[in-house]
């Protein structure tokens, strides 16, 4: 490190969004900084592909506990509401049934991907790994009627359309629907990203590639971390679930 | 995947490798930095606004992910299990004049408060600006030079006894 190279900290800002990052020119220019982003590159793939799997239920298992301990620290000079409150959170449904597709108030999408297993189709978490040839169903649930697309990005940058597979501009989608037909893996091991993009109105397949593709920079980093899609039109909503394919 | 469940998952996977190369960088060990990023992830779901905080997440989990780090270090120390783990690398911006004695640093590291110590391996170890770390850590420029100035005079001291 020189004494102008950014520190691990600023280092870490530019990774979450390098595009934007003023530290873009230098980190192109130096080759220290440029080794460094790639030796935490490598780090994060690592922490993604060993450490998030084996120890993302324990941090579930922390934010699932969380709510009762804030409500009661919140609530505590009001003792009925906050007796009204942790009965409201003991008694709410545990955990949803596989096929939820959460939709809080507002325009908002669900995306539910499916997996074919031996005991019958089974909804996949984010994240999760499958094999890389799996064949998958799609179920989507929007808050309002809306025009749908539904993609996905790899990290080399292919953006292959799910649905529909015909005409331009989008499906028309007026409530909950699983979606015809589905789509098989390719085969080639890394992350893919699926989304569901609902517009307010018809948006032709050339602006929701390009607008895809270039969110994900054709980078297995980026496919993992960026959520949703930029440069579509006002009042699209989005959901979207990362797989890993595994050979 | 709106249940606070799946989001605290959406953002060990959009945080978690700032957390576990946080970790490695102090720690050194895959395994051991495994475990704390577990660790640390645990205590940073318990502040779920804080890690929807886009303009102050990072300094946030890098400092909670720096303390605990060093609290294991230091532990490790206290219960002589530390042979094994590897020291600190100082950072190459830090003359050679000013950090006169690895060990005998990393002894002195574990007898300081947590800002103290967060001063000074963001400085050291990890060749940040005085700004930076008053940023991250929410003090002023002048405290972040007296807790360093601070930490070198009692490191200094300890050279001159042994």
């Amino acid at each position: 490190m020189t004494a102008r190279c950014p520190s691990d900290l600023s280092l870490e800002r530019f990774l979450l969004e390098p595009e934007a990052s003023p530290l873009r020119p230098h980190v192109a220019g130096c080759t220290r900084c440029t080794a460094r982003v790639e030796e935490m590159r490598r780090q994060g793939e690592d922490f993604l592909r060993f450490v998030y799997p084996a120890t993302v239920e324990a941090v579930e298992e922390a934010a699932a506990r969380r709510p009762l301990f804030d409500l009661a620290r919140w609530l505590a000079p009001i003792p009925a509401l906050a007796a009204a409150a942790a009965i409201l959170v003991l008694f709410r449904p545990a955990t949803p049934p596989d096929d939820y597709l959460g939709v809080k108030g507002g325009n908002t999408i669900g995306l539910a991907v499916f997996l074919q297993g031996a005991g019958g189709p089974r909804s996949a978490r984010d994240g999760e790994a499958v094999p890389a040839d799996a064949a998958l169903r799609f179920k989507v649930r929007p808050s309002r009627p809306c025009r749908l697309w539904v993609v996905s990005v790899d990290a080399k940058g292919q953006v292959s359309r799910l649905y529909p597979t015909e005409g331009d501009g989008g499906a028309e989608l007026l409530r909950t629907a699983e979606l015809p037909g589905g789509a098989v893996l390719d085969g080639q091991p890394g992350p893919e990203r699926f989304l569901a993009l609902c517009a307010p109105q018809p948006v032709p397949w050339s602006r929701v590639e390009q607008s895809a593709r270039a969110a994900m920079a054709g980078s297995a980093e980026m496919v993992r971390l960026v959520r949703t899609v930029p440069g579509l039109p006002a009042g699209t909503t989005q959901d979207s679930l990362l797989l890993e394919k595994k050979p | 995947m709106t249940d606070h469940r799946s989001r605290a998952a959406e953002l060990y996977r959009q945080y978690g490798p700032a957390v576990y190369r946080r970790c490695l960088r102090i720690l050194k060990e895959p395994e051991a930095a495994k475990d704390a990023t577990q660790e640390v992830f645990v205590k940073l779901v318990r502040d779920m606004s804080k890690l929807e905080d886009r303009e102050t997440v990072l300094p946030w989990i890098y400092r909670v992910a720096t303390n605990h780090c060093l609290n294991i270090r230091r532990n490790a120390a206290r219960r002589g299990d530390d042979a094994a783990m590897p020291e600190l690398e100082v950072a190459d911006t830090t003359p050679a004049d000013v950090y006169p004695d690895r060990a005998l640093a990393q002894q002195v590291l574990e007898q300081c408060d947590e800002t103290t110590r967060t001063v000074a391996v963001g400085v050291l170890v990890d060749g940040m600006e005085h700004e930076e770390v008053a940023e991250l850590l929410g003090i002023s420029r002048r405290t972040v030079a007296r807790k360093l100035d601070r930490f070198l005079e009692t490191a200094r001291r300890y050279l001159a006894r042994s």
